[in-house]
C-alpha cells in the first residue's frame, strides 16, 4: 500500500529568484530515485506537498509541465510567517527535499481540447498557467488546441514571474500574449491597467472557448465579471484555489470550502461548483 | 433570595435597556442540565425573562469582553465600541480589574451589575456515576433527581467550588450597581489548600506530571481564563515553535507550566479554569499557589484595588527575592 | 447467520487472559464513573465496567491517537534525510475493544469512511487502516444512558450494532454475544470453547432490558430536515447569535466521537526528528489560518458555523451521514454549556 504522507527524496538542481523583491523564487527538483520519477505522473493544475523534513509542509502548485521530464518546478513565496516558505527560501541548489503528491484534480485538459484558451494569471498565480500554457504549446500537443490568449497582469515589471517564458511565448504566431502592469513605466511597451479593465479591451471570444483565472482574489472576482458579460457561461470558465493544507489527501479537514476539499476535488474548479460553494475562501 | 435577586437584576437590565445605557448585556440564563447556567447575551429588552440567577452562574463572563473589545482579527476600521452591561460576581469583577488595568477594556464601555455572591456550586462535586436528571434549589438546599426518581437532598455549601469555599472577596471591588445577597455566607477559612506547600519538591513535582498527564491539549483552560487574552498564546506560535503540539507530558508540561506562571499576579481564583477542563485536572493547585504567593510574598491580590499597580510592574525596594533562590 | 453466544462474567478473565497472548485489549477503565478506554494490563484485574456510563474521551482515541508518530528522520545540513517507520506501538498487531457502547462503534464506521473510504479510494490514511483491519469491535449494549444521550435521534439504538463486529449484552450473570460481522464470527469461533449456547430465556431476559434502556433515552431532536436547512443558510443571520458564548476551546471536537481533524507537524532535536499527526480542531484560529496571514475562518462565528456545517451538512452531502452519533459528550463537557441539540433544534426551525 501507498504511504501518502510519506515524502520522497527530490534535490534541488536550481533556483530561480524571479522577481525584484526577491520574495519569489522558483526551485528545479529532480528525483533522487529515478523509479519514483517515473511514478510520480502529474498533470497541469496538479500540487504537491514540498516537505521539509523537521520544518514543515506547504503545497505548491506543479510550474513545469508534464511533458518536462525529470525535472519538477514549483514557485514559492516567502512569507514572514510562513516557517516552511523562509526555509525554503534559505535552500541551496544541492540541498535534497521531500516531495508528495502529485494531489488535486488538475485542468480538465480532455474538455480544453479543441478549444480556444483565454489564460489569466495575476500576481504570482501564473505557476500552474505556466504548466498549462507549457504543455499546450509542446510540438506534441499544440495541435490539439485552439487559439490561445495569455494575459498576465502585475503590480510592475519587477514583479512578473517568467520574464524567460514570456519572452519566448511573445515571439510565436501561435499565442496572443498580453502583459500588464498597474502603473505606468518608462520604457514598459507592454498595457498599463488593473486586470479586469485589460481584460475586457481584449476581449477574446466566447465562442468554443475556456477561460482560466488565477491570480489574488479580487482579480478573479473581477475577471470573472468581465469574462460572464463577454458571454463566457459559468461552466466555461476555471479557477484554481489556495487553501491552508496538511494532509493533501482529504482527510485532515482544514481546506474545505463548503463540502468540498480543496486539496481532493481541487484545486480547480469551474465557476458552475463554485457559484454553488459558499464564499468562505 | 436567589429568586429576589433575579428580579432585581432583570429589572436593572430593563431599565438599562429603557434609558438605552447599553447595546448588550452578558448574564445567564438556564442550562440545559441540571445544576447547570449558561452565559447569555441580551440585545433587547424582551430577551431580558431569559435571565436567571442561582447556585450554578459560575461561568466568570469577563472572559467575553477583551474579545468584544478588541476584536480579532483586527478590523481596519475603526470600529465603534459596544455599551456592555455585564454581570459580575466578586471573582468576575476582578477580572474586569485586572482587564482595565492591562488596558484590555475600556471602562466607560462597561456598565458592571455587581452581585455580593454567595459562593457557586459545582455539578462535579457530585460523583459522576450519579445521572443526575433534575435539580431544584429552594432555601439553600439543592434538591437532585437520580435517574431512578430517587431525591437526594444536599445543602448548597457541600456544591460549592474550591475556589468560592476559600473566596475573600465576594463582594465586587468594583460595580457601577450592586446588589445584596442579604445573608452573608460565614467568612471563608483563610490559608486553605496548603497541602501542596507542604510536600517536598519531589513530591509538588510528582503531583504536578501525574496531574497534567491528563491533558488533551484542548486548551479549554486558555480559554476559560478572561486572563488568557494574547493575540497569540505562545503554545501557538510557530515562528518560533516553543512547544510541541502532542498529548506527550512534555509538551503537556511545558504548556500548563507557560500558561499557569502566565498567571503570577494576575489569577483572581474564579476557578474557570479547573471548572472547564474536561479531564478533571485540579489545575487551582497550582494557581492557588501562585495566588498565595503573591498574597504573602509581596501582599498583593490581583483585580481588587484599581488604583493599585500591576504586581509584575511594580518595583518596591522591600520586594521580596527569596522565590528566586529558594522556591 | 447471526450467532448468538453466552459466557459467565467470571469466565471472562480466564478467556481474557488467553485472548491477551495474541491481542491488545481495551477495556474501559476508571473509577467514581469516570472511564477512559485503557488496555488491559493485568488480566487478573476484576472487569469494573458492566454499569458503566460512557467513557469521557470517545474510544477513537485507540484507532486515532491524540498523537502519533507518522515517522522519524534525520537529516544532515543540506537536508539530505533518512526516514525510518515506527512500528513499535503495533507490538501486538491484533487489538480487541471490548465495552464500546454502541453509539461510538457507530462513529467508527463513520471515522473509517473519512480515513479508508471506498475500496476504488484514491488514498487511504495506512496508518488507521492498519490498526482498523486488526481491532475486533466488541460493542456492549447501553443499559445506562445519559439525559444527555440522544442516539435514537440520529438512528441509533442503545443496542445499535452498526461498527460492532460483535455486540454484547450484560444480563445479569452473564454475558449474550451477538455476532454482527464475518470478522466477529471468526473470532466468536476461535474463542468458541469459553463460550455457551443461548436459552430462550436470556433473548428474553435481553429483549426486556434493553427495550427498557431504549426508553430511557428521552432527549429527542429533529434531525429530519437538518441537512436541507444547512444547504440554504450558511448567510443566515442565525450564526452571528448562536456562537456568541462558545469560548473556542476544543472539548467539544476533541471529546466527540466522530470528529477527525487533524495537524502534521515535526519535532525535533539537532538532526533528528519525528513528524506527527495529531488531533486539530476546527475551532482554533490557526487552523485555517494561510502563511500570507489570510484566514477563511477568521471569527468564532465562521469556526462554529464550520462545525455544524461539517457534521450535519458537508459530511451528510459527502458520506451520506450526518456525523452525529448524539453520545452527549460535548454537551456534558461544554464549560459554557453550548448545547448541540439546542443548535440542531433551532437549525430546524430556520425559515
Amino acid at each position: 500500500m501507498i504511504n501518502p504522507y510519506l515524502p520522497l527524496p527530490v534535490k534541488v538542481q536550481k533556483i530561480t529568484i524571479e522577481n525584484e523583491t526577491k520574495d519569489l523564487k522558483t526551485f528545479d527538483l529532480e528525483f533522487c530515485d529515478k523509479n519514483d520519477a517515473e511514478w510520480f505522473k502529474y498533470t497541469c493544475g496538479q500540487f504537491a506537498e514540498l516537505s521539509l523534513l523537521g520544518i514543515g509542509e506547504v503545497p505548491i502548485g506543479i510550474a513545469s509541465s508534464p511533458m518536462d521530464n525529470r525535472i519538477l518546478q514549483f514557485t514559492v513565496k516567502r512569507y514572514p510567517i510562513g516557517v516552511v516558505s523562509s526555509t525554503l527560501h534559505n535552500l541551496s541548489e544541492g540541498d535534497t527535499i521531500g516531495i508528495r503528491g502529485p494531489f488535486g484534480n488538475g485542468f480538465p485538459m480532455k474538455d480544453f481540447e479543441g478549444s480556444n484558451l483565454a489564460i489569466i494569471g495575476g500576481g504570482f498565480a501564473l505557476t500552474t498557467l505556466r504548466s498549462l500554457t507549457k504543455y499546450i504549446i509542446h510540438e506534441k500537443n499544440r495541435s490539439r488546441f485552439g487559439e490561445i490568449t495569455i494575459m498576465v497582469a502585475a503590480r510592475d515589471p519587477g514583479e512578473m514571474l517568467y520574464k524567460y517564458d514570456l519572452e519566448e511565448w511573445s515571439k510565436r504566431e501561435d499565442i496572443k500574449l498580453i502583459r500588464t502592469i498597474d502603473r505606468e513605466v518608462d520604457g514598459w511597451t507592454g498595457k498599463v491597467g488593473f486586470a479586469a479593465p485589460v481584460l475586457k479591451e481584449i476581449s477574446p471570444s466566447s465562442g468554443n472557448a475556456y477561460a482560466i483565472v488565477c491570480g489574488p482574489p479580487i482579480m478573479i472576482k473581477t475577471c470573472i465579471a468581465v469574462l460572464l458579460e463577454l458571454g463566457f457561461k459559468a461552466s466555461q470558465i476555471f479557477n484554481s484555489l489556495e487553501m491552508r493544507m496538511k494532509c493533501g489527501i482529504g482527510k485532515c479537514g482544514r481546506c474545505n470550502i463548503g463540502s468540498k476539499y480543496v486539496c481532493k476535488d481541487g484545486p480547480v474548479f469551474s465557476y458552475t461548483q463554485l457559484e454553488k460553494l459558499p464564499q468562505e475562501y | 433570595m436567589m429568586k429576589e435577586i433575579e428580579t432585581r437584576i432583570k429589572e436593572v437590565v430593563k431599565d438599562l435597556f429603557t434609558q438605552n445605557k447599553i447595546d448588550l448585556f452578558i448574564g445567564y440564563s438556564k442550562g440545559s442540565l441540571p445544576l447547570t447556567s449558561s452565559p447569555c447575551f441580551i440585545t433587547k429588552s424582551e430577551d431580558i425573562e431569559k435571565l436567571v440567577w442561582n447556585s450554578f452562574c459560575s461561568n466568570n463572563l469577563a472572559v467575553y469582553l477583551p474579545r468584544i473589545f478588541n476584536p480579532q482579527p483586527r478590523k481596519k476600521e475603526k470600529i465603534e465600541l459596544p455599551r456592555i452591561g455585564i454581570l459580575a460576581k466578586g471573582c468576575d469583577a476582578r477580572s474586569i480589574v485586572v482587564l482595565i488595568k492591562e488596558h484590555q477594556i475600556a471602562r466607560d464601555n462597561v456598565f458592571i451589575l455587581g452581585i455580593v455572591c454567595q459562593g457557586m456550586g459545582d455539578r462535579k462535586k457530585i460523583r459522576n456515576d450519579i445521572e443526575i436528571t433534575g435539580a431544584e434549589e429552594k432555601n439553600g438546599r439543592i434538591t437532585i433527581v437520580d435517574e431512578n426518581k430517587k431525591e437526594i437532598e444536599l445543602k448548597r455549601e457541600e456544591l460549592l467550588s474550591d475556589c468560592c469555599i476559600e473566596c475573600q472577596h465576594a463582594t465586587p471591588p468594583i460595580h457601577d450597581i450592586l446588589i445584596e445577597s442579604g445573608n452573608q455566607r460565614p467568612a471563608a477559612p483563610k490559608g486553605g489548600g496548603r497541602d501542596f506547600e507542604k510536600k517536598s519538591i519531589e513530591d509538588r513535582w510528582n503531583l504536578f506530571q501525574e496531574e497534567i498527564s491528563k491533558c488533551i491539549r484542548c486548551y479549554a483552560c486558555r480559554q476559560a481564563c478572561p486572563n488568557c487574552y494574547c493575540r497569540e498564546c505562545f503554545a501557538d506560535q510557530t515562528k518560533p515553535r516553543w512547544i510541541g503540539v502532542t498529548d506527550h507530558i512534555s509538551d503537556v508540561m511545558f504548556y500548563q507550566i507557560g500558561r499557569i506562571f502566565h498567571q503570577a499576579g494576575r489569577c483572581v481564583d474564579c476557578g474557570a479554569c479547573v471548572r472547564a477542563c474536561p479531564m478533571g485536572i485540579d489545575l487551582r493547585v497550582f494557581t492557588h499557589k501562585l495566588v498565595r504567593d503573591a498574597k504573602e510574598l509581596f501582599d498583593y491580590e490581583a483585580g481588587v484595588f484599581l488604583e493599585e499597580g500591576l504586581l509584575l510592574a511594580t518595583f518596591k525596594p522591600e520586594d521580596k527575592q527569596e522565590f528566586i533562590s529558594e522556591p | 447467520m447471526i450467532e448468538e453466544k453466552i459466557i459467565k462474567k467470571n469466565r471472562l478473565n480466564a478467556m481474557l487472559q488467553e485472548l491477551s497472548k495474541e491481542y491488545s485489549i481495551y477495556i474501559p477503565a476508571g473509577e467514581n464513573g469516570d472511564f477512559r478506554f485503557c488496555e488491559l494490563r493485568d488480566t487478573n484485574d476484576e472487569l469494573v465496567f458492566w454499569d458503566y456510563r460512557n467513557t469521557r474521551i470517545s474510544p477513537k482515541e485507540i484507532l486515532f491517537p491524540h498523537s502519533e508518530i507518522l515517522y522519524e528522520f534525520s537529516r544532515d545540513e543540506s537536508h539530505q534525510f533518512s526516514i525510518s517507520q515506527n512500528n513499535d506501538d503495533q507490538r501486538k498487531m491484533k487489538n480487541v475493544i471490548l465495552g464500546i457502547r454502541p453509539c461510538d462503534a457507530r462513529a467508527i464506521g463513520f471515522l473509517d469512511r473519512v480515513f479508508i473510504g471506498e475500496p476504488n479510494e484514491r488514498f487511504v490514511d495506512p496508518y488507521y487502516l492498519k490498526r482498523r483491519i486488526h481491532t475486533i469491535i466488541i460493542s456492549l449494549a447501553c443499559n445506562r444512558p445519559q439525559i444527555s444521550c440522544f442516539c435514537t435521534s440520529l438512528n441509533g439504538r442503545p443496542d445499535g450494532e452498526e461498527g460492532a463486529d460483535i455486540i454484547a449484552f450484560d444480563i445479569g450473570e452473564e454475558i449474550l454475544l451477538k455476532t454482527v460481522t464475518e470478522k466477529g464470527k471468526e473470532f466468536i469461533k476461535e474463542s468458541s470453547k469459553w463460550l455457551g449456547n443461548v436459552k430462550k430465556s436470556d433473548i428474553d431476559k435481553k429483549n426486556k432490558i434493553f427495550k427498557e434502556s431504549a426508553k430511557r433515552i428521552n432527549s429527542r431532536v429533529s434531525v429530519e430536515k437538518v441537512k436541507e436547512k444547512l444547504d440554504d443558510s450558511f448567510e443566515a443571520d442565525f450564526w452571528n447569535e448562536i456562537h456568541r458564548k462558545c469560548l473556542g476551546c476544543g472539548i467539544c471536537t476533541f471529546l466527540c466521537s466522530t470528529c477527525h481533524c487533524f495537524d502534521i507537524t515535526d519535532e525535533t532535536s539537532a538532526d533528528r526528528g519525528k513528524r506527527i499527526k495529531c488531533w486539530d480542531s476546527c475551532m482554533y484560529p490557526l487552523f485555517t489560518l494561510h502563511a500570507s496571514g489570510h484566514n477563511p475562518r477568521p471569527n468564532y462565528k465562521e469556526r462554529m458555523r464550520q462545525r455544524i456545517m461539517h457534521k450535519f451538512n458537508y459530511c451528510p452531502e459527502n458520506f451520506k451521514e450526518l456525523f452525529c452519533v448524539g453520545c452527549g459528550r460535548c454537551i456534558r463537557n461544554c464549560p459554557v454549556n453550548l448545547d448541540i441539540r439546542e443548535v440542531i433544534n433551532q437549525v430546524s426551525q430556520l425559515k
